[in-house]
């Protein structure tokens, strides 16, 4: 009886050791993938956009910085993001959501999570750090109001007035500190 | 009880004696013919004063006397009797020693010296026994004689017996044989072995030194055995080789010694080389000879490390000083590589020298500028680093061991852990691998082709045709993809040229650009100036024909690179010149007024920093065509004037060469860094330098220490990039 339960439990949390071998090897090359995404970022001068890793130690959790297009409603605001990329990066998108709160029509003003085809099914290998951020940051001034993920945003989208003063009321500005 | 049984042993023993001694004769006759025996006897072997004449004895009788004590078993007290008064007999001949030796050091002849020995034979023939008594006593004679002799004779007659071996080795010297005859007699060649070699020694030490110094055109070692066979030799003879009885058994006898003999001889003249080596690889070639020598003697002498020591010494006090050229220490290390190759072709030598020539080489900014410019022969002294029948040959790269190479052969001996065999690789692949790349050569020899192409002007074009041939020598040993840049680069020469006859076919001008491709030129050094007059009107036209040419490219003009011949017409004269374009747009600018001021002028050409400026119009106060009035005001002087002396004398700044490509490399890699800190900064916010110092890891290749960092990072701050507050760094926006 209580083999069977056991058998039943949840796999324990600990992966075998062989396991953890083989996934530090795919970790190293995603180590290397990730360091030349980071280096191909800093060259490409982009305005607007940037990321870097939080820690020397851990590669696969960034911040990001989007500076709100010109022209848009977010212009002249920045918000930070965080990215986190999982072990299998590039064959599985990143974690990516907003740390700064964010009112708009597919972002969660509470969660900081982003609806955006690319990064849940139209996930692709060849996508990179830097096209996410410019994605995101067209995303700003073009949201895809059909599915909204915040359905007050997307309600006022088309009263500008009145979406800026929401947007204003939740935005926090940028703090010097990570 | 006890004393009886002594008495009895006693007299036991006494009686013994007396049978002996008495030889059952009757009475004691038998004992005083024994006595009168020893008597004659005892007299007949006592040392002698050699000067005093004495009678000779009577044979007969000494030998029935002799005869009598053999007999009687006395003979052995007897010869300790006779060795006694040998020794106390030696005061004679210490006084004929200290007499002659007394004379040796006034005179210093060393006849003197031979007198002694031949002295000092005398005394031992005259003391030594007859040979009747047998070897037995001859032997113990002739050791007491010596180990007498040896602990009398003074330091001084050490010091004559060698310079009388030395005399012996002119070969005039008559008295030879008999001298080594004399000094066998007293055992002294035994003796005095080490002396009479050292003799050998130092005269071989001298003669090299006399014949082979500075003498490195031709190799000595052949001339040297031919000496030692002719004249050493035959002075080892009657001292190494007695009683040889045929040149076979000399031979025998002279092999060890005459080994000994021969590698004196390669040790010194390995020392002589070793010491003259810095001055034999600056001779190189003329001095073939000397490095075919040492390499012979460092077969037969075990001294490479000290060649190895000598030659970094000399090196490091002679040639790696701030004092040398980097092109003279270029042509020594390429001279060094050469000779050490000849004395060690495997090159673990070269190895040990050239380590620290080229890690200070590295360290030389103008080290790649150099070696560039002998690439393309730039310098017309025709003392190029490369020799001219080198073939040419790809650069080598590093080669990993070819384990299947039948002809492998194990690292040398003293090899070190880090030593790499340069197999037969060329100079120049030696050279350029100073550096970790080629692709500092590369781009240095850009900048240097860039330099060279521009200076190219219409009259001697032929020369992009020299360069193009050296170019194609140069992609033999880079490689075709390396030098692409460059292949461009003489392109736009021909195409410029071409575009040229099309446009002046079209609208004839007196402009001739050069069309540069600017992705594939190196950076030139830029400048905002805007030529003035009729120069720009000639620009204007020039690319408005142009654009007609090619729709799709649009001029931008470097108006501050080229020449400019202009023909001044003043009042008086006329002068021409030819100058460049900011010399000329200035000059220009003096047609519209006569006076203009320093500001006037800068302004009148766009922006041009006061240095440059000053130096254009320098060149025409020179020329006596303009003349600072006062500070910083010009006047045309429309006729010429007394050239004043000029109160500003060329105190200008030499012209600046474009940036070498290691600097350019640096700031291009500083460039990198700091679009990494800027990264950090922007997403992390404020950060500790030792912080940025960690997250650098994240860039490729970053190898500062943390004062680098902090250089730099203060460095950004004075340009206004970032703020500093607390130790914590910001992006300052």
């Amino acid at each position: 009886m209580e083999q069977l339960t056991t058998s039943l439990a949840p796999p324990r949390a600990n992966p075998k050791p062989s396991v953890t071998n083989a996934s530090q090897q795919v970790a190293g090359s995603v180590a290397k993938r990730l360091t030349n995404e980071l280096m191909t970022l800093m060259m490409s001068s982009s305005p607007g956009i940037s990321a870097f890793p939080k820690s020397d130690g851990n590669l696969f959790e960034w911040v990001g910085t989007i500076e709100g297009p010109a022209e848009t409603i977010y212009a002249g605001l920045s918000f930070r993001i965080s990215i986190s990329f999982p072990a299998n990066y590039p064959y599985v998108a990143p974690t990516i959501k907003f740390d700064t709160p964010c009112f708009h029509p597919n972002v969660d003003i509470n969660s900081g999570a982003i609806c955006l085809d690319i990064l849940q099914d139209k996930w692709s290998a060849v996508y990179s750090v830097q096209t996410i951020l410019l994605s995101l940051q067209s995303l700003l001034g073009e949201p895809n109001n059909a599915s909204p993920l915040n359905t007050d945003a997307a309600a006022i989208w088309d009263t500008p007035d009145a979406f800026k003063m929401q947007l204003l009321k939740h935005y926090r500005p940028l703090k010097d500190s990570a | 009880m006890a004393g009886d049984a002594l008495r009895a042993q006693v007299t036991a023993r006494w009686q013994e004696g007396f049978t002996r001694l008495n030889r059952a004769e009757p009475g004691i006759s038998g004992l005083i013919a024994y006595s009168e025996a020893w008597n004659i006897a005892t007299d007949f072997l006592r040392p002698r004063d050699i000067s005093d004449p004495s009678d000779a004895p009577d044979l007969a009788t000494v030998k029935a006397a002799f005869d009598l004590i053999n007999r009687s078993r006395r003979l052995p007290v007897m010869l300790e009797t006779y060795l006694d008064a040998i020794c106390n007999q030696f005061h004679l001949i210490i006084q004929d020693i200290d007499r002659y030796l007394a004379e040796y050091e006034q005179s210093g002849d060393t006849a003197v010296v031979l007198q002694l020995v031949f002295r000092l034979v005398m005394w031992y023939r005259a003391w030594a026994p007859i040979e009747e008594l047998g070897p037995t006593i001859r032997a113990a004679y002739t050791l007491t004689f010596q180990t007498r002799l040896f602990s009398i004779l003074p330091p001084a007659f050490v010091r004559g017996f060698k310079a009388l071996c030395a005399s012996t080795l002119v070969p005039t010297a008559q008295h030879a044989p008999t001298m080594w005859e004399a000094f066998e007699v007293l055992g002294m060649t035994d003796r005095y072995e080490g002396i009479i070699a050292s003799v050998g020694y130092e005269r071989i030490e001298q003669y090299v030194r006399e014949t082979c110094a500075g003498k490195w055109d031709t190799p000595c070692l052949e001339a040297l055995r031919a000496w030692m066979t002719g004249q050493i030799v035959p002075w080892m003879l009657p001292m190494y080789a007695k009683g040889a009885l045929n040149t076979e058994d000399a031979r025998g006898m002279l092999q060890n010694v005459g080994s000994r003999f021969d590698f004196h001889m390669n040790k010194t003249l390995c020392d002589l080389r070793t010491s003259e080596i810095f001055d034999i690889i600056i001779d190189f070639p003329d001095s073939s000879g000397a490095l075919q020598d040492l390499k012979e003697c460092l077969q037969r002498v075990d001294q490479r490390a000290m060649l190895v020591q000598a030659l970094r010494k000399a090196n490091r006090k002679r040639l790696l000083h701030p004092g040398a050229d980097t092109k003279l220490i270029l042509s020594q290390y390429v001279a060094t590589i050469r000779c050490l190759r000849i004395v060690d072709p495997p090159g673990v030598l070269l190895f040990k020298v050239a380590d620290p020539i080229r890690r200070y080489l590295r360290e030389r900014p103008d080290t790649i500028r150099s070696i560039v410019a002998n690439l393309v022969g730039d310098d017309d002294s025709g003392d190029s680093l490369v020799d001219e029948n080198e073939p040419i040959q790809p650069l080598q790269q590093l080669e990993i061991d070819d384990y299947n190479d039948p002809n492998w052969d194990p690292e040398p001996i003293d090899a070190g852990p880090d030593f790499r065999t340069n197999k037969p690789s060329d100079v120049i692949s030696t050279l350029v691998s100073i550096y970790d790349s080629k692709d500092l050569f590369v781009k240095e020899l850009q900048v240097l082709l860039a330099q060279r192409l521009l200076a190219i002007t219409d009259e001697n074009f032929e020369k992009v045709e020299k360069e193009r041939r050296n170019i194609e020598i140069l992609k033999i040993r880079f490689g075709e993809a390396a030098l692409q840049v460059c292949e461009v680069m003489l392109k736009d020469m021909t195409d410029s040229k071409r575009i040229d006859s099309h446009v002046q076919s079209q609208k004839a001008s007196i402009l001739h650009p050069t069309i540069i491709s600017r992705h594939f030129w190196p950076s030139l050094e830029s400048s905002d100036i805007v030529m003035p007059g009729q120069f720009q009107a000639l620009q204007n036209e020039y690319a408005k024909e142009f654009s007609t040419f090619k729709p799709d490219k649009r001029l931008r003009w470097l108006s501050h690179l080229g020449t400019v011949h202009l023909e001044l017409q003043l009042q008086d004269r006329v002068v021409e010149a030819d100058v460049p374009p900011l010399e000329a747009a200035f000059i220009e600018l003096f047609s519209e007024k006569n006076i203009w001021t320093m500001d006037e002028l800068i302004d009148g050409v766009g922006a041009v920093d006061r240095p440059a400026a000053l130096r254009a119009l320098i060149t025409w106060i020179d020329l006596g065509v303009i003349k600072e009035d006062e500070v910083n005001t010009f006047r045309l002087l429309e006729v010429a004037e007394e050239a004043a002396p000029s109160s500003r004398i060329a105190s200008v700044a030499v012209e600046e060469p474009m940036m070498s490509a290691a600097q350019q490399q640096l700031a291009d890699q500083m460039r990198l860094y700091w679009k990494f800190i800027e990264g950090m900064l922007t997403n992390l916010g404020t950060l500790p330098l030792d912080r940025i110092q960690t997250m650098l890891r994240f860039a490729p290749g970053y190898d500062q220490t943390i004062e680098q960092l902090a250089g730099f990072m203060e460095a950004a701050r004075r340009e206004g990039l970032v703020v500093v507050r607390d130790g914590m760094w910001k992006l300052n926006r």
